[in-house]
């Protein structure tokens, strides 16, 4: 009956739904993991220094006692500076921390998987705290964001394209380099462009890149699903699109155009 | 450099917070002079003109790494210890530092104060033993060339 054979493809088409949304998640937490041993490290870094702090002003709390009982006032103001010194650095390191944890916070948010309005700036900033943990001293990153109209958006997804983008970058990138994102109101479009210093993409490559499965980088660096994820979610999801200019040698830059309004009869119909 | 003069310490982290914590440490444990460098360059253009007892590098810094940085030190004052304090622990680079600039430590971040004092201290040691060695050598050479220049001339006057 033509009837159920409708709702039969109705079910296969939720299935297929249900599976794809699994595989974008699945791919998120890829892309987490592989960026990880960076965070640490970051995170490491300002630790070392509140840990080691916390010693030294323990003793010089110490100090401070011994040299006030014996009036040895010169000393103990030496002491109080350097311990002023260690709480600024223990501010910035604290700082510095809970940017990390704010960048990855961004991410593992599953209530931000809803149709929203966001300043995609706001996502760029986020996503660049955790991209920069990989980029750190290696790639420069430069920020030229316009001020924005806030955009209707699944703002975790998007967060989930700019990331891709933004890794793509930082491995097309041999030695030091500059990737630079850049942010403007377009129409009723809102433009993200991300560019790199890279080694660019082959011309016999440029067909290829939005497949499914195709990667040029090495097992278990790639799964060749970043940027067929990072299509779908633009193109398909959002209604906005998504193409790159390459120089093999030189660098690449994707474009990402995202409709101000949700064009709502793409929305897929789920109960 | 006199031999009871104070330990010099050169640091070299491209991040601010981890000098000044090391300082502090130092400042209040040891009378050592201490040099923080957040750029490695000028840390090599300091060894270029001030005698040095210990450095102690991070590994990933833009510009140098720490290993080109333990490379220059090593060409330019040999004596002093290198140690490199990472938070980019991987074999690679550790391995790297052992064979080519003969490192005389490997420290990971978040370290331990009372550890990296003691390293420090086994450096300072150590630097200042090779000096001393260097210099009984060359005393040595001139107490040699000495008596062969006596010893030639009391030739000359038996022949």
């Amino acid at each position: 009956m033509p009837e159920d054979a409708g709702s039969e493809v109705a079910e296969l088409q939720r299935e297929l739904e249900a599976a794809y949304a699994q595989l974008v998640e699945a791919h998120k937490m890829a892309s987490l993991g592989r960026l990880l041993a960076s965070v640490v490290h970051e995170i490491n870094t300002p630790i070392g220094s509140i840990l080691s702090n916390n010693e030294v002003i323990l003793r010089s709390l110490e100090k401070l006692k011994q040299q006030l009982g014996a009036s040895r006032i010169e000393e103990a103001l030496d002491i109080i500076e350097i311990m002023k010194s260690l709480a600024a650095v223990d501010k910035i390191a604290c700082e510095r921390i809970s940017s990390v944890v704010r960048g990855l916070k961004t991410f593992a948010r599953v209530d931000d998987s809803e149709w929203r309005k966001v300043d995609l700036n706001e996502s760029i900033r986020n996503t660049l705290k955790l991209a920069g943990c990989e980029f750190r001293r290696r790639v420069v990153v430069e920020t030229d964001l316009a001020d924005l109209p806030e955009v209707e958006c699944l703002p975790s997804m998007l967060n989930q394209v700019f990331l891709n983008i933004l890794v793509n970058a930082g491995q097309a990138i041999e030695g030091e380099g500059k990737v630079t994102v850049r942010t403007r109101p377009e129409g009723d479009c809102v433009r993200v462009s991300i560019s790199d210093t890279g080694r660019g993409i082959k011309p016999e490559y440029v067909q290829r890149i939005f497949m499914p499965g195709f990667t040029t980088k090495p097992v278990g660096i790639g799964t060749g699903l970043g940027l067929s994820i990072s299509r779908q979610i633009v193109v398909e999801r959002h209604g906005g699109s998504i193409d790159f200019e390459s120089e093999p040698g030189a660098g690449t830059t994707f474009h990402i155009r995202i409709p101000i309004e949700h064009p709502r009869p793409a929305e897929p119909n789920r109960s | 450099m006199e031999k009871n003069s104070q330990p010099a310490i050169v640091i070299v982290d491209d991040e601010e917070m981890v000098i000044t914590s090391i300082r502090a440490f130092l400042r209040l444990e040891t009378d050592y002079h201490i040099h923080g460098f957040t750029n490695p360059e000028e840390a090599v253009k300091f060894m270029e003109h001030q005698p040095v007892d210990v450095i102690v590098t991070d590994y990933l810094m833009p510009r140098l790494n720490g290993i080109q940085v333990l490379a220059r030190a090593k060409d330019l004052q040999p004596e002093a210890t290198r140690i490199l304090l990472t938070g980019h622990a991987d074999k690679q680079s550790a391995i790297q530092a052992i064979n080519e600039v003969a490192l005389f430590q490997y420290l990971e971040k978040p370290w331990e104060n009372a550890a990296l004092l003691l390293v420090i201290n086994a450096g300072i040691e150590r630097a200042r033993l090779i000096r001393a060695l260097r210099e009984k050598v060359s005393e040595l050479d001139a107490a040699h060339s000495n008596l062969k220049d006596v010893q030639s001339r009391l030739w000359g006057v038996f022949l």
